[in-house]
């Protein structure tokens, strides 16, 4: 933390009830070096106690307070309001799109948590299952089976990212196939492909990228859902040609 | 309920701004694949001169070399590049070849396709 | 909370298949390109000129294989993109109708194009 001070204009989109969402502008003073959640929240402390957002660890392991910033999906509790402002600017917060919006800055991601259930995909993983195959992350090999958390934290930002789910909720999305892959890593069953060959799941990506580049949380769900495909095409050639 | 994906929002498919590498390409692909799907089917009705006989297929080559057909002509052909190249691309990554490498493979192919059209182009204008 | 079933209309099969048929699109249209506007004088810019053309066989196969693949890459792609916009089941099967029966047309005049304007060699 430093002793500069900014004053940022935060204009944070507002929706009570059933009115038509808009912006309220916030002009507060901050640490340029705090974080764009500690801002909304010095926003509901000091300013306006109607406000309603969603966080909870404050160190991006809950996944709760992403949103989108200044038009980018953001995990506000890790961006420095630095990092996408500047002294007298604006700083723009909205809730995440393609997801319903219940108030303000709470979105309704239901429908996200009962697909990661469907795709089997699982909080702890294996260690040796937990990273992408082009890591070098070295795990002890003490004989003992570590695990860990999963990377995908669910904050639905690489949901809100995607052009596709822009136009149909039916769609998957991201998260929902990376999980589908990291289940099929562990598993090893081939149950995962049935799981995202159809018109919903991995073949409705149409390799914009976005998902990795907003992903807070090294999943890279673009890379698996590439590789699901390839994988998916080898099992079903496999699969016509009568081997299991 | 608003922010709720729906088909009318499909207009924001095309919208770059706050977007990357990977977006644009998906906007540019989108938008010469239904480029590409109408010129396919003008192309196969105006063959259909050639059934008529000589002066109707003869006199349609003679509007198809007036400077503006021939501008069009170029963005078809530009289309044709940025589609077919962004299309190795995508072929390429979804069988996990160069995924992390993708944006720079966007704009290698963007690159190649604004030189091949401006190739194609100085002949069609000043050369043929 | 909205939940529906995974639509079976696009897998691993007619997705592999839009993938191959483009590439084929791009090896074809290149040779298409190249014979039709550089190695023919002139680039076919006249009738006789094409109806010429037309008298190789090869040329008239290569013509046709082309005009398959790409009307059915546009076609599949253009589903693609209409299943992109989330289209109730019973809109999805008209779609299909519909587009089989362009597709179907599109080749069969083609196909049609191709053999009369062959056939009008003798004529020259």
């Amino acid at each position: 933390m430093s002793t500069e001070r900014w004053t940022v204009n935060f204009l944070v989109s507002r929706k009570i009830g059933d009115t038509k969402a808009h912006l309220e502008s916030f002009k507060i003073e901050v640490d340029p070096d705090e974080y764009v959640l500690d801002g909304v929240e010095r926003i509901w402390a000091f300013h306006d106690r109607s406000l309603t957002f969603r966080h909870a660890c404050h160190h991006s392991t809950c996944g709760a307070c992403g949103m989108l910033v200044n038009g980018v999906e953001k995990l506000t509790c890790i961006t420095t309001i630095r990092s996408v402002t500047h002294n007298g600017g604006t700083l723009k917060v909205e809730p995440l799109r393609n997801f319903p919006v219940v108030s303000d800055l709470v979105v309704d991601m239901g429908l996200f948590y009962t697909r990661m259930d469907e795709v089997k995909a699982s909080q702890v993983v294996p260690v040796n299952n937990s990273t992408l195959p082009y890591e070098t992350v070295e795990f002890p090999a003490d004989g003992i089976e570590h695990e860990r958390l999963a990377d995908c934290i669910e904050c639905g930002c690489c949901i809100s990212a995607c052009p596709v789910a822009l136009t149909t909720d039916s769609y998957y999305g991201p998260a929902v196939l990376a999980g589908a892959h990291q289940t099929e890593s562990i598993l090893k069953d081939g149950q995962a492909f049935n799981l995202v060959d159809h018109a919903d799941g991995i073949w409705r990506c149409h390799s914009g990228f976005e998902c990795s580049a907003v992903c807070p949380s090294n999943v890279d769900p673009a890379w698996r859902i590439m590789d699901l495909r390839r994988r998916v095409i080898g099992h079903r050639i496999k699969q016509f040609f009568g081997k299991k | 309920m608003p922010n709720q994906p729906s088909a009318s929002r499909f207009m924001r498919w095309f919208d770059p701004r706050f977007r990357q590498p990977g977006t644009w390409a998906f906007i540019l692909n989108r938008i010469t694949a239904l480029g590409l799907t109408l010129y396919l089917a003008m192309h196969l009705v105006m063959l259909g001169k050639l059934a008529q006989g000589p002066e109707a297929y003869d006199s349609f080559i003679a509007l198809a070399k007036t400077p503006v057909i021939k501008f069009g002509e170029l963005l078809v052909i530009a289309a044709g590049f940025i589609h077919g190249i962004n299309g190795i691309r995508i072929a390429l990554t979804s069988f996990g070849i160069g995924v992390r490498y993708q944006k720079q493979l966007f704009w290698i192919g963007l690159a190649l396709s604004v030189v091949a059209t401006a190739i194609f182009g100085y002949y069609m204008f000043f050369i043929a | 909370m909205n939940r529906s079933t995974p639509k079976p209309n696009e897998g691993a099969g007619l997705w592999l298949y839009k993938i191959i048929a483009g590439l084929l699109v791009v090896v074809v249209l290149g040779i298409h390109f190249v014979v039709n506007h550089m190695v023919a004088p002139e680039g076919l810019l006249s009738y006789a000129d094409v109806v010429r053309y037309y008298q190789n066989p090869a040329v008239v196969w290569m013509e046709v294989f082309f005009l398959v693949v790409v009307v059915s890459h546009s076609l599949v792609g253009l589903r693609s993109i209409i299943l992109d916009l989330n289209p109730p089941q019973r809109i999805i099967g008209v779609m299909n109708v519909v587009l089989l029966v362009v597709g179907s047309g599109a080749v069969i005049y083609g196909v049609w194009l191709a053999l009369e304007i062959a056939s009008r060699g003798s004529s020259l």
